[in-house]
Parts: C-alpha cells; sequence; structure tokens
C-alpha cells in the first residue's frame, strides 16, 4: 500500500511538473500565482529570523572567530562540491565535473577535510551546481515561486531537487543526533554568511518580498543557462 | 583677448572626459579602494565622508536618468516630466544612500577589470570586473552607455543578478497598485522624507 502511494505521488509530481511548463524562467518577470500564501510565509520566515535565527547568528559569530567561521563554511562548501559534481556530470558538463571532483580532492586532503578552500586558490574554480538547476537544464520548467518555511525562496522545481539531495544524501547514514547537528550548523553557518548582503537588500528594496522573488528568479535563471551553454553551445534559445 | 576668450568658451569641453569603459571603471575602483585605504575615517560605514567620495567619484560616473528609465520601463511613459525628475531624484538618492554603506568593506578588496563586451550598439558595452578578497571572487559586471557626456553606467550585474531588471519588478508593482505617484511616495519615505 505504500509503495502505492509513493508511486502515485511520484507520479502526480511529474505530472504536475509537466502542466507547469508554460512558465518560462528566462522570463524575467517572476511566475507567482501563489502571491498570498508565499508572502504569509515569507512575513513568518521573518519573524522567526528575528526571534530565533538572528539571536543565534549573534551568538555564532561573537563566539567563533572568522577563520573558524570560514573553516566551517568551507567544510560544508566542500560536500556542496561533491554535489555540484554530480549534477554537472547529468548535465552533461564533463570538464566542469571534473573540475569539481578535483577541487573535492584537494579540499578534503590537503584542505584537511574541506576546512581549507585550496581548490580555489590553485585555479580550480568552484561552480555551484544542483538537482533543480539539473531539471532546469533538462528542459523542466520552473513551476511557480514558493517561499518555504525557513528556508525561504524556492520554486516547484527547485523543491523537487531539494528533496532530491535530502533523501539521497550520504549524511542520512548518520546516526540521528549527528544529522540534526549537522544540519543545524550547516543552517546557521548559511545563516551567518548571508546577514551582510540581507541588510543591504532590506535597506535597498522598496518591497522586500518583490526584491528577493526577482533576484531569486535571475539567479535560477542564469543557473539553468549556464548548465545549457556549456551541454550545447549550438542550441541556444 | 580673443585668445583669452577663447580659452573660456573651450575650457568646459576640455574637461569632458573621453576615457574608454574598460579604463573608466578601473579608475572609478582605484580611486574609491584607495580613498577608502588611505583613510580610515572612510571604514566606518555611519561616516559623513563617505557621501562626499560616493559624490565625487561614483555618483558623476553613473547615469541616474538613464537607470532610473530603465527600471520604470513602459512606466515611464505614463509618467508626468515632473513625475520623471521625481523618480529620478528620488531613486538616485535612495542607491547612493543604500549601497554607500558597501563602500566601508572596500578596503581589503581589490577589483579587476577583465575584459569588455558589446551589447546591443557600439556606444553600449559591459566591463566584466571580478572582485577579489572574499572566499570567492565575485563577478561584478558594469553595463556603460556612452553620449555626450561621456561614458556611464546604467546597470550593475552581480553574479548574474541585474540590479535594474529587480528594480523593474518593483517598480512595476507599484505603480501597478498605486501609479507613478505611488511608487514616488513609496520612494520619499524610504529616504527619510
Amino acid at each position: 500500500m505504500k509503495r502505492v502511494r509513493q508511486l502515485a505521488l511520484g507520479f502526480a509530481f511529474g505530472l504536475s511538473l509537466g502542466t507547469f511548463a508554460h512558465a518560462d524562467e528566462t522570463a524575467t518577470q517572476p511566475y507567482d500565482p501563489l502571491e498570498r500564501v508565499n508572502r504569509v510565509t515569507f512575513a513568518l520566515n521573518d519573524v522567526v529570523d528575528m526571534v530565533i535565527v538572528s539571536p543565534l547568528v549573534s551568538i555564532w559569530n561573537a563566539v567563533l572567530p572568522q577563520p573558524v567561521r570560514q573553516g566551517v563554511s568551507n567544510v560544508f562548501d566542500n560536500l556542496d562540491d561533491v554535489y555540484a559534481c554530480v549534477n554537472h556530470a547529468l548535465q552533461g558538463r564533463g570538464t566542469q565535473a571534473g573540475t569539481d571532483l578535483s577541487r573535492v580532492l584537494v579540499n578534503t586532503t590537503v584542505g584537511v577535510g574541506g576546512l581549507f578552500d585550496v581548490g580555489t586558490k590553485i585555479g580550480l574554480k568552484k561552480s555551484y551546481g544542483d538537482f533543480g538547476q539539473t531539471l532546469g537544464v533538462w528542459g523542466f520548467s520552473t513551476g511557480p515561486y514558493v517561499v518555504l518555511p525557513l528556508l525561504g525562496p524556492s520554486t516547484l522545481r527547485e523543491t523537487a531537487g531539494r528533496a532530491v539531495r535530502v533523501t539521497t544524501d550520504g549524511r542520512n547514514l548518520l546516526p540521528t543526533n549527528t544529522y540534526y547537528a549537522l544540519t543545524g550548523t550547516e543552517y546557521l553557518a548559511t545563516r551567518a554568511d548571508a546577514k551582510a548582503n540581507e541588510g543591504l537588500i532590506a535597506a535597498s528594496s522598496l518591497d522586500r518580498y518583490v526584491f528577493v522573488r526577482n533576484l531569486y528568479w535571475q539567479r535560477r535563471s542564469n543557473l539553468v543557462q549556464e548548465g545549457r551553454q556549456t551541454t550545447n553551445p549550438s542550441s541556444q534559445p | 583677448m580673443i585668445f583669452g576668450l577663447a580659452l573660456v568658451v573651450f575650457a568646459p569641453s576640455s574637461r569632458a572626459e573621453t576615457i574608454a569603459p574598460d579604463e573608466l571603471v578601473r579608475r572609478l575602483a582605484t580611486e574609491v579602494t584607495n580613498a577608502v585605504r588611505n583613510d580610515p575615517e572612510l571604514q566606518n560605514s555611519q561616516s559623513p565622508k563617505i557621501a562626499d567620495i560616493v559624490g565625487r567619484l561614483i555618483v558623476p560616473r553613473f547615469d541616474f536618468q538613464r537607470i532610473t528609465q530603465f527600471a520604470m520601463g513602459r512606466n515611464w511613459a505614463k509618467a508626468t516630466p515632473q513625475e520623471q525628475k521625481d523618480v529620478v531624484e528620488q531613486f538616485g538618492r535612495l542607491l547612493t544612500r543604500t549601497y554607500s554603506n558597501a563602500i566601508a568593506s572596500l578596503k581589503e578588496l581589490d577589483i579587476e577589470v577583465k575584459g569588455t563586451k558589446t551589447n546591443s550598439a557600439a556606444n553600449d558595452v559591459t566591463v566584466k570586473t571580478q572582485m577579489i578578497g572574499r572566499a570567492q571572487p565575485v563577478a561584478i559586471d558594469y553595463s556603460l552607455i556612452n553620449s555626450a557626456a561621456g561614458w556611464k553606467v546604467y546597470d550593475v550585474t552581480v553574479e548574474g543578478i541585474s540590479l535594474i531588471t529587480a528594480y523593474r519588478d518593483e517598480f512595476n508593482t507599484l505603480v501597478s497598485s498605486s501609479g507613478v505617484s505611488g511608487l514616488i511616495k513609496v520612494l520619499k519615505k524610504k529616504n527619510g522624507e
């Protein structure tokens, strides 16, 4: 029964991705039919941020010196490079996948478990990659803009990508407590890194919700274009 | 006497800079980073001296009229001449104020010009730069347009994300719901007026 349910969900999901085919992520105007709900989630995320996350980030910044914080971010960036490597390969970008792999190898060994980003120093450029991007390169449209609780801006496609990562991530093999500690630390490190930009966005935007949505939309659109360019330089839209 | 008169007539135009766009960006970056490095007061984002640097080095090289026009898109034609003037002024003030805060952090950063690409016409180019000093280099592109007053910046793109595209979305939303006057009101409120 559980298996049937999973199959049904998967099928429904795939179908819904197809029906949103008219949402073209190369359009500058984000597709946001769920705006009213999204704005509520966005506001709630702000409250959670103000009450819980920001204080934690302040403690994080106060307790850990910059090199340590950078080290922590580097460790998680290294794990992201593994994920990026797989995705770049799926996108048909062999050279980039090779660079990603080299980065992981160098940073894990010489960089002591990812603490130091040796790769960038020796000229191996970091390139972001995730499954949402891969889906986009494969031709899936974004679907509607979605603001996720805690996680922030996303789209239907990107959420699917995130779900795939969470279910296939190697860290699922860790004991539960370690898993949560790791994920919590990663979240905190990410939010701490983003703090400076958050201030700038808040100060310079007229409607933060719209601004963030547009920045996110441009970013995802660029990532997919980047993914397609290296795959098929001849088939430019 | 005629010679002196000729000098007076020709002096203003001889001051007009006809330097190439990539050189303009290079100078802009170098002048600002040097100013910040040489004066510790500028490293405090609250310092009033920052406004001076921004006014002297940055504002003249940006075309606020064009930036606003692009951000307004089709809504530019909907605005009266007075409204157009107001939007340019308020938006310029918003941009200058908020991004001045970023100047202080240029102390440890270097901006390297990486190349120039021509856009739709010969007088429309994008100068690609990289900002180095943080964990990862940040790609910052400056789009410039050439006119009688020389090359001026009309868009800044950070890691592929264009500033005026972001603002165009915002302006569109505001104008749709409360008209150009509503937009001006929001801008003024944001600028603390």
